[in-house]
Order: structure tokens, then C-alpha cells, then sequence
């Protein structure tokens, strides 16, 4: 099958030059060319939500559902590119906080839906996380966890000076 | 598993596009959001030598306001935007909750009104793995000559499964079909077909562009019953419109969807409501007549007496909603 030269920019970092087949989707070249692992590979049916990155308007789109060729000059966000080389974002701050997390397998896309949420909702209603929220599972049965740091994200800083005691 | 092998193009204007449908549209099939055809290409199910990307064609991406008080809305445009948008939200309320109701905020995200209103029927003997159907004897949809779900049919039976088709239905929408060099206008409520195969007017060098909605100062209505509230596909759904305020409703239509191969529209029970107006004894009387209007029901999905079941509740619960507004 016929080779194409792509560019993606991902977590602000431009790959030129991807090469990339007509049949891969964007989760296919992320994991594999690009070689960022921590977006998961689930059902790829569209009903997990593990494979969620976030596109240049900052919205959570499934990365296994849309060819790779379609996201070609464009710009997406994965799980990596959430920390800066000190610091943790504040939606995974208040991941690890609340304990948001059991196997892990499911988190990345997790938290990129929250923070897809979190971007135009800092401080999100019940039911706006709860929508935001419907089309990722945890199969852990780790959802109580997960809103509470997604509601508390926004004054994490607070919360956790808080807990040691300053 | 990687996509079947095919090629994939992109074009970035209509006229591309067209183009493009008419020397290669039999053996095409149209990606817009690509959240259904991604999935199918995956199991197999479809095997198109080209995926044609419409994603960035920026003339069927606009919602314009006209004279009339209507809105005219480009089928690329994306589920989570029309959401959002407070001209749809305004005028047609009914309208708004079913886009809303569809799948999850991710795959609004990036699927469309045209892919919504295009959406293939759906079968659990086909929509599986390609391993899981080498387990059952090819069907309509896979080169055979039988449906699973009625083994003596001649038609194929999979569901028409998509939301937001039924309030376009009882707003009298009309849908633009193009092909190259030629238009032609559709009412939604021709569009469709009561077959699982060949469920569309449309034709493979044609795309669906734009969808005219007519002013509309009714109370308007859309329920869905699904498994789970958010991601799943409904069970059944119902679409339901009246004039009047009050117990009193002079024009009413209701349109079931998610239980056939295609919507439903009720017309002796909404007929019923027209004569008597929204009472609860005519509720009643409504309900009783929607099993006659609702046709042969398979198992498919969800059992067929529970699905005749759903239909009068909807009903009844879409009348009482009206009644309130
Ligand atoms: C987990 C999951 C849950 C879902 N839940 C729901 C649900 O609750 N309700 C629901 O209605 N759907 C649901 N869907 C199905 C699908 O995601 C939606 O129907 C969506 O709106 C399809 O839009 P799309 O742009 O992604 O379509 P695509 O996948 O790009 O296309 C769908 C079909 O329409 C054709 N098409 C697309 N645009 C045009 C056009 N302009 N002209 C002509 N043909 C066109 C394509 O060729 C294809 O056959 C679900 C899907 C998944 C994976």
C-alpha cells in the first residue's frame, strides 16, 4: 500500500515527515511511529474512551476512530504533553491526591477527558461531568474518585498545602 | 487490528468532491465525522477501495439564519458545535436534545449532522467481528441471500439507529442531495426506506449538503430510552410535535425511531390527539392504536414485545410532555 509524508504536531513538538499508511488511524501512528505509549489502545469500537487525546480546540476525540491522514498539518495534545518538565498539570495533581487511579490502564484517557472538560469548564456541574465523563470507562469502577479530583482540579494547589499541614 | 487496506482521500471543496463521487462513488464511502465507518471498516464489514475525507470541505460546514425564520445547516457540520449553537437550541428545542442524546461528548466531537442522518442501519449478526460472523451463514449485508433476524425475509431487517432523524422528521426538514451538476431537495421524511440494505434514496454519487429547516412555533419534544443515558444507542426514541397550547392541538405528528429499519410515523394516534386534544382519554386511545401502525417487529436488539411496549410508553410520556409545555 502506497506511503504518505505527514506532518503532526503533538504536545507542541512538530514530527515532518511521518511516514504513514492510508489504513493507519491517528492512535496507530501515535503509539507506533511516534512511539508516545501512553495513550491505550482499548476496544477500538468507540465505546471506551481509553485512546482520548485532545485536538487543537482542546476538545477529547478518540484517536483510534479517524485515520491518521485526516489529522495531517494539525495539532493534538496527549497525556504527555500535559506536564511540563517540572510540574504536573493540575488535573493529574488531583488524580494522584484523590486517588483517582487503580490499574491505570484506562487513566490516560480518563484524564484527557477531564481536561478536555476542564478547559472550557474549570470549575464543571455534576451533570456537565457526568456528560463530559459518559464516554470513557473505567472498568475498576473507579468513577467516584475520578469526579471528585475532576471538581476539586481547580483549587488543587489549595487542597493538597491543605492536607500537608501548611 | 489495522483498517482494511483502501486509499484514503481527502478533498477540501465541494466541487472536489462531486467530482470525485461521480468517476469513483460505487466504489467509495463518504468519511465525515468517520465514527460509524471507522468502526465498520475495522470489522470488515466495510471494505470500500476508498475512504473519501469530506471533514474539511468548508461549504457544508455553516448554519445561516433565513429570511423565513428557518435555519439552513451544512451536513459537515459537527454534532458537539450544533449543540452548542443558541439559534438550534432557541428555535428548536427538540432538535438540540437529540443531538445531544447521540453517542458521547468524544465522538460528538468530531461526527456530523450528515453522518447522523446517513447513519447505515445496524444488526448485532453483522456489526461483530469478522471472526465472530464467519460463525453465521452470510447474510444480505455481507453477500448472502437471508436475514438472521427473519430467516424467511426477503428484506434485510437491521435498524435504523440514528437520533436525529426523528425531530428533523416532524419539523419537515429537507435535505439537499448533490451530485455533480445537479441538486435535487428531499423532505426527510422521503428519505428513508423500510429496508436495512438500501435504507436511503440516496445514490452513490451523491452527497447529502445541506439540511433547510422550516420556522416552526410548535412545542416540540425528543425522548430517548437507551441502556445507559450517555453512549448508548437508543432502544427506541420518539420525535413529537403540536400546535396549540394546552390539552388543545390542532396539527400533531409523532415519529418512533430505533425499532425498524426505518422511523415510524404515527398517524392514526396523532390523528386521535388532532380530533380530541391532549386529554388523558385520548392519550389512551392514542396508545392503543400504535401497535397496529408499527409493522412487523423483530428481536433484533431488544425483544419485540418490548419494543412494541417502549413505543406506546414513549408515546404516552412525549403527549404528556407536550400537554406541560
Ligand atoms: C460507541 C458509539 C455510540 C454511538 N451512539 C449513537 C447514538 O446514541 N445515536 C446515534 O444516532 N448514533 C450513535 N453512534 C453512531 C455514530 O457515531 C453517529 O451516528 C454519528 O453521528 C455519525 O456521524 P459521523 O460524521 O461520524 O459519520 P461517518 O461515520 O463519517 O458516516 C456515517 C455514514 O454516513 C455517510 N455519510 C456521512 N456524511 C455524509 C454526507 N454528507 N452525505 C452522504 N453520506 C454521508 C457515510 O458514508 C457513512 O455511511 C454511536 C457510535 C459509537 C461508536
Amino acid at each position: 500500500m502506497a506511503k504518505h509524508l505527514i506532518s503532526l504536531t503533538i504536545n507542541g513538538d512538530t514530527y515532518e515527515d511521518l511516514v504513514v499508511s492510508d489504513n493507519q488511524t491517528l492512535l496507530d501512528v501515535i503509539r507506533g511511529e511516534v512511539g508516545l505509549k501512553g495513550t491505550k489502545r482499548g476496544c477500538t469500537t468507540g465505546a471506551c474512551g481509553v485512546c482520548t487525546v485532545n485536538d487543537a480546540n482542546g476538545d477529547a476525540i478518540l484517536s483510534c476512530m479517524t485515520h491518521v491522514l485526516e489529522w495531517d498539518g494539525e495539532a493534538i495534545t496527549t497525556i504527555e504533553g500535559l506536564a511540563d518538565t517540572s510540574d504536573l498539570d493540575a488535573i493529574q495533581k488531583a488524580f494522584v491526591h484523590y486517588g483517582a487511579v487503580q490499574c491505570g490502564s484506562c487513566t490516560p484517557g480518563v484524564i484527557m477527558s477531564a481536561k478536555a472538560l476542564l478547559n472550557t469548564h474549570p470549575q464543571p456541574t455534576e451533570e456537565q461531568i457526568n456528560e463530559a465523563m459518559a464516554g470513557v470507562l473505567c472498568r475498576c469502577t473507579g468513577h467516584v474518585k475520578v469526579k471528585e479530583a475532576i471538581r476539586n482540579a481547580h483549587r488543587i494547589e489549595e487542597v493538597v498545602s491543605h492536607a500537608a499541614g501548611d | 487490528m489495522l483498517l482494511p487496506d483502501h486509499q484514503y482521500v481527502r478533498v477540501d471543496s465541494l466541487k472536489d468532491c462531486l467530482k470525485s463521487l461521480r468517476e469513483n462513488g460505487e466504489r467509495t464511502h463518504v468519511v465525515a465525522g468517520g465514527t460509524d465507518v471507522i468502526f465498520n471498516m475495522r470489522l470488515r464489514l466495510f471494505q470500500p477501495d476508498i475512504a473519501l475525507s469530506i471533514r474539511r470541505i468548508a461549504e457544508i460546514k455553516q448554519v445561516e439564519e433565513l429570511a423565513d425564520g428557518g435555519l439552513r445547516i451544512g451536513a459537515g457540520c459537527r454534532l458537539v458545535d450544533l449543540a452548542e449553537n443558541a439559534l438550534i437550541n432557541e428555535r428548536y428545542p427538540a432538535f438540540a436534545d437529540s443531538i445531544r442524546a447521540v453517542a458521547s461528548s468524544h465522538i460528538r466531537n468530531i461526527a456530523t449532522l450528515g453522518g447522523n442522518i446517513c447513519l447505515k442501519t445496524r444488526c448485532w449478526y453483522t456489526n461483530n467481528s469478522e471472526q465472530w460472523r464467519q460463525g453465521v451463514k452470510e447474510c444480505f449485508k455481507t453477500d448472502g441471500d437471508l436475514c438472521h433476524v427473519i430467516k424467511s425475509s426477503s428484506l434485510c431487517h437491521a435498524i435504523n439507529n440514528a437520533d436525529t432523524p426523528l425531530p428533523l422528521i416532524v419539523l419537515g426538514a429537507v435535505l439537499t442531495l448533490q451530485r455533480e451538476g445537479e441538486s435535487r431537495d428531499v423532505p426527510i421524511a422521503d428519505f428513508y426506506q423500510k429496508d436495512g440494505m438500501d435504507h436511503t434514496v440516496l445514490k452513490a454519487d451523491e452527497l447529502v449538503t445541506h439540511v433547510t429547516l422550516p420556522p416552526c412555533a410548535d412545542r416540540t419534544v425528543f425522548l430517548k430510552i437507551a441502556a445507559r443515558k450517555g453512549m448508548d444507542f437508543s432502544q427506541a426514541a420518539i420525535a413529537a410535535r403540536a400546535s396549540g397550547t394546552g390539552t388543545k392541538a390542532g396539527e400533531v405528528s409523532l415519529v418512533l425511531g430505533s425499532i425498524s429499519m426505518a422511523p415510524i410515523v404515527l398517524h392514526e394516534p396523532a390523528r386521535l390527539i388532532a380530533e380530541q386534544g391532549i386529554t388523558d382519554a385520548a392519550i389512551e386511545q392514542a396508545e392503543e392504536k400504535v401497535r397496529a401502525e408499527l409493522g412487523e417487529l423483530t428481536s433484533l436488539y431488544a425483544r419485540a414485545g418490548y419494543k412494541a411496549h417502549l413505543a406506546k410508553v414513549l408515546v404516552r410520556r412525549a403527549l404528556k410532555a407536550l400537554r406541560e409545555m
